[in-house]
Parts: C-alpha cells; structure tokens; sequence
C-alpha cells in the first residue's frame, strides 16, 4: 500500500474511533429519566419520528423549501455512497476487481448530481444573508470537504490516476467528520430518538 | 449591565457540564445551522430579522458548548463556531432567550433534523439563571409564588372573599342553598387548582369549573393558601425554585388526603406539574396528577355531566395552548371535550400539533419590557382567528386567555375569549334531583 492510502485508512479509523466513543457515550447514558406518569407509547413514537414524522407533508422545513430538500437528500445520498465507495476502494486494494462500466456510469451520475446539489447549497448559505448571518468556519469546511470528497470519489471512478488526490481528501474529510457538524451523520438518529422518545412520553407522537 | 466573571461563567457552564444526560449532550451536538427552522418560528415571521430563527437561539447555547466543553472548540474556536460567554454573549442570551422565544416548541416539530430547540432555550435560561441575569419582572413573579404562595401575591383573605362571593353566584345559578366552592376540606377527591388571573380577573371561569363539579356531583375542594396551578420557576430558568412551587402544591394534596390533583386551565402550569413536577422533586407522584380537560372529558365519557351543545351555537374556534397540545398530547381529548359542548367549532390554519403558539407563552405575560414584540407576533394569532370567521376563541389556558384578550383588542377582532370550562359549563344540563 500507498502512503496516502495509508494516511486514509488511518483518518478513516480515528473517525470511527471517535464517533463510535460518541455513539457508546450516549448508549450507556440511556434513555432520560422522567418521573412523570408516561400517557403515550414511546417505541410507537420513535417509530413515528424516523417515519411519518420525517415525511416531507409533515415537516415545514421540507414541504417549504422543496428544492433544498431535494438537493438535500441527493446531496445525502452522494455523501453515503461515497463513504460505501471507499470501503470498496479499500477492499479492492488488495482484489484488483474491475467496476463494471455501467455501474461506474451510475455512481458518476449520481455522485455529480450530489456534488453540484452540495455547491448549490453551499452557494445558497454564501449568497442567502439570513443564512449567511447564521454560518461560521465550519459550515463552510463541512460543506466543502464533503462535495469535494464526492468530487473526489467521482473522479477515482472515472480515471485511477487520480488516486492520490482521492486518498488524501478522503483523509481530510474523515479527520473533520466527528469534529465538524459533519457529526451530525451520528446525532441526527440521536436526536430523532430523543424527540420520539419526547413526543411518546406525552402521548403527542404518533400523530393520529 | 452585569459582568461576566469566571465564577458566573462557571456555575453557567455547571448547566452544560451536566453530561449524564443523553438527551442534552444530543440537542447540544445535532443541530446544522440549514435555517429551514426560521418560517416555522412565529418571531421571525413577525419580526422579519434573522435573529429570531431559531438556530440562532441554539446556536448562542452550543457555541458556548463547543468553546469551553469541546477539544476543537477549545483549541480551534474560530474554525468549529465557538463563541465566548461574554456580556456580549450573556446579553444577546438574554435578549433572545428570554425576549425572543416562547418555548413553544413549533419549530422542533419542523426542524429538519429534530433539535429539541425549546429544550436548548430552557437550557440557555437556566444558565441566565445561575448567573442572575433573569428579567426582573419575571423573577418578580416568580418571588410573588415563593413568598406568598400565588405568583400575583393575592392576600389569602381576598381570595377567601372572592371564593365565598363566587359560591353565593353559584347558589343562586343552581338554586340549591347545597351548591359549594369547598375550602380547604380534607379527604376529598379532587383538589381543583387555579390560575390566579381567575381570582383576580377572570372570577366567572371560577365559577363555570364549580357548576361542572356540582354538576359531576364531584368530591372536591380548593386550598385558600396553595391553589396556584402556575409555575413561572420553569420558565426563569431556575430549578430549585420551580421545585419549590411545585412542591406546595405536592404538599397541600398531601395535607388534605386528596386523590387526585386537578391542574386548572393552565397550559404552563400543566405542564410544570403534571410532566416536570415529579422530576423537580425527584419522586414519583402518589396521587393523580391530571389536568381540567382530562377530567371534563372523564365526566362525559362516564356520563357523570350531559351537555347539550345546542346551548353553544355561535361559531367557535380553539387555540391550542403549546404546553397542552403539541407539548402534552392533549390534541385529541381537549377537541372531544369542545366538540361534546359546542355545535359550530371550526379550526384555526394551522392547527392541533402545528399551533401557532398566541405569543404570551414562556412567560412573556410577565416580562412587560417585551410587551410591543409579544404583541407584534400575537399578529400570526389574529390573523388566524380572523380567517375563521368564528365570535368565540376556546383555549383552555388563563395565560393564553389573557394574550387573546389582548390581542383581541390590539387587533380589533371582536371575538370572545373562553375557557373550557365555561363553554362545557353554558352546555351543561343540569339534573335537579341530584
Ligand atoms: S432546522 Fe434544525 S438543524 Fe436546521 S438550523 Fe434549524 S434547528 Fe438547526
Ligand atoms: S420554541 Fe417557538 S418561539 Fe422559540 S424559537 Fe421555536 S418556534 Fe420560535
């Protein structure tokens, strides 16, 4: 192996190192402890919140702002495939396998389509002074190393020569994930088990 | 203007430092800063300034967060947004913790990820809190509670007056020399609670809950010292203070051997002891702990009061009190009790789990330095009640009651504003013989 393959591995594993502390942290610290007398269903209520609750009709932020949405989840959707293209890469270190044509030519549609949905959204919160008001250093370095690690994994598909540039900002990426709001790929389900967890408890959630 | 000295920001930052608590340590960490939170805030809508998103008010608690609690924060502050606590800082807190957020929770429905940005607030107070920074008119109410037993410090002896003069009303209403506003009897049912606005302000709604429980030929008294449904210690931000007002009302149901405590029409106050009152004093409660309209809707159901809800024609719309409905599941109880009593009930846009909150919440009822912004966004509530055409606003929450009221005659809207309890009172069918 490469010395920027190895740095990639090495970022990829303190990323994981750290997020699985986070995600063993909030695992042993359980669920809250209320006294109150529960008058819902908690379990029914998570459900509700990775569900129903996520749909976009229920959610103003999504129904609202349909394209940001969209861009969004394509953006979400290039940023996981991205992270499953480089376990492979990983693996094909060693097994040399060819990426059949038509899938390289799937996973570079979508992975361009993601990227520029990823510049679109990092030009709106450039552009749009409301948002602007709201952003700092990190919304920016999240926004950037992840539509360019996308960028980054689009062009590894495309020509191996790239692999260079690839491993290093897939190292860059994976060092600023669990520190950056990047995080959130962790909080989110924590926090949308929280809010169930809330809704259940009171009976509020699963909206009848 | 008060100085942040490292002792404050320490016993601040001892709020935050709390980490056995998943719940926080998630909220702190989750949200995005995507924006797509501010339309569903009813100040920003109002107030058309960025300030008021949301996020923002997140964001003044977890920038503090990441600089004093996090590693990059600490070592990187300008690159992962992590912000000095500050005067600068602890003002703005104020400004919008305070004085920018009712704590309605409507903006957590909609966040795109699920920050519990209500909870985040309560945090920001309660770090206000233990630097002594809470709004002197709000803590005011809250020493009138601790000092006198009733956040608007009503002598006992008046209120005795105002409950033995609402109970010759009652007797003459129902013609029955029987008809009672028990004081302070032991070993009854029920221990009724109320919102000192009705012995102050509002002395019929006193009256309409009595008609109902003689009606439910109910086992029932007040307490003449501890009868104080509210608890403004949840929204100063200072728990060992909330914990002392809920703990007199645990105490008095304690000392008068009651069952089961009746939280009067306060959403606030419901919500302070029914969901955080077990947690402040650490206990699980004993006895019952329900609010008026569970028990209305108990007594119809079990067929203990009969309505006739040709008695309430006029059209009707419901405020939805946030601590009730979207913070207490109360949205499908509270219409079956409105629905049994009134003929013409037609929904505000949008409504139940999506209220707007009317903008007298999170204590902004006694914070009169934000009178003209608490105003300026009950505008989101007027304009709601006007687009349903309806003459009466039911809400059962005095607090909310009080906002619509006013709001009713900032706005010109010419409607009446009721309460649960006096609409299922005008409905009631009352049985002579009992
Ligand atoms: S919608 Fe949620 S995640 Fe997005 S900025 Fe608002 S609070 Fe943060
Ligand atoms: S809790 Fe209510 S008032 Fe506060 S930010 Fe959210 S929507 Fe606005």
């Amino acid at each position: 192996m490469i010395w920027y393959q190895w740095i990639a591995i090495i970022a990829f594993i303190i990323c994981a190192i750290v997020l699985a502390s986070d995600l063993v942290k909030l695992i042993k610290l359980g669920n809250p402890k209320d006294l109150s007398r529960k008058q819902g269903n908690v379990p029914a209520a998570i459900k509700y919140s990775f569900t129903g609750a996520m749909s976009p009709m229920a959610k103003e932020s999504a129904y609202q702002h349909l394209p940001t949405y969209i861009g969004g989840l394509l953006y979400h959707m290039g940023t996981f495939l991205s992270l499953g293209l480089f376990i492979w890469f990983l693996i094909n270190i060693s097994l040399h396998a060819e990426m059949h044509v038509a899938i390289a030519i799937i996973f570079q549609i979508i992975l361009w389509i993601s990227a520029l949905s990823g510049i679109l959204i990092l030009l709106k919160r450039i552009f749009k002074q409301e948002l602007r008001s709201l952003s700092g250093a990190d919304d920016y370095i999240s926004n950037i190393l992840t539509t360019l690690m996308q960028i980054a994994t689009a062009l590894f598909i495309l020509n191996t020569s790239n692999e260079a540039f690839y491993f290093i900002v897939m190292a860059l990426f994976f060092l600023w994930l669990p520190f950056g709001k990047t995080k959130h790929v962790l909080y989110f389900f924590a926090a949308r088990y929280h809010l169930g967890y809330f809704y259940g408890w009171r009976g509020t959630w699963p909206q009848k | 203007m008060v100085t942040i000295d490292k002792e404050k920001r320490e016993k601040a930052l001892q709020i935050l430092k709390n980490s056995n608590d998943s719940k926080l340590l998630t909220h702190l960490n989750a949200c995005v800063r995507c924006g797509l939170c501010a339309g569903s805030c009813m100040y920003y809508l109002a107030m058309k300034d960025a300030k008021f998103i949301p996020a923002r008010k997140v964001d003044l608690v977890t920038s503090i967060y990441r600089r004093y609690l996090t590693t990059q924060g600490k070592l990187m502050p300008a690159l992962f947004n992590a912000k000095d606590l500050d005067d600068k800082m602890a003002d703005e807190m104020v400004d919008l913790l305070f004085g920018g957020c009712t704590m309605c929770g409507r903006c957590v429905k909609h966040c795109s990820i699920g920050v519990d940005i209500s909870y985040i607030v309560k945090k920001g107070r309660e770090m206000l809190a233990a630097m002594d920074m809470v709004p002197k008119t709000l803590q005011s109410t809250v020493d009138a509670a601790i000092n006198t037993g009733n956040n608007m410090g009503i002598p006992t002896e008046e209120f005795v007056d105002t409950i033995q003069w609402m109970e010759e009303e009652l007797v003459d209403e129902m013609q029955d020399a029987n008809a009672r506003i028990p004081l302070d009897e032991q070993n009854k049912h029920i221990f009724y609670t109320l919102n000192p606005r009705e012995p102050k302000f509002f002395p019929l709604s006193i009256t309409a809950m009595a008609k109902v429980f003689y009606a439910a030929g109910e086992s029932w008294t007040l307490s003449s010292k501890n009868y104080d449904v509210t608890n403004y210690g949840y929204f100063n931000g200072n728990n060992a203070e909330a914990t002392q007002i809920a703990r007199n009302l645990y105490d008095e149901v304690k000392n008068l051997h009651a069952d089961v405590l009746v939280l009067g029409e306060c959403g606030h106050g419901s919500r302070a002891n029914r969901w955080e009152g077990p947690n402040y004093l650490k206990k699980e409660y004993e006895f019952e702990n329900i609010t008026a309209v569970e028990l209305m809707a108990q007594y119809i159901r079990e067929g203990r009061i009969k309505l006739d809800k040709s008695l309430n024609k006029e059209l009707m719309t419901i405020h939805d009190p946030c601590n009730l409905i979207r913070n207490g599941g109360l949205l499908k109880e509270m219409r079956f009790v409105i629905n049994s009593a009134a003929e013409n009930v037609v929904e505000m846009n949008p409504y139940g789990n999506d209220n707007f909150c009317c903008g007298g919440g999170g204590g902004k009822l006694a914070m009169s330095e934000y009178n003209e912004r608490r105003l300026k966004i009950g505008g989101i509530k007027a304009e709601q009640i006007k687009k349903t055409g309806a003459k009466v606003v039911i809400t059962p929450c005095h607090n909310c009651v009080d906002q619509l009221v006013q709001i009713n005659h900032t706005y010109k809207l010419g409607v009446q504003i009721k309460t649960i309890a006096e609409i299922v009172a005008d409905a009631l069918i009352i049985d002579k013989k009992q």
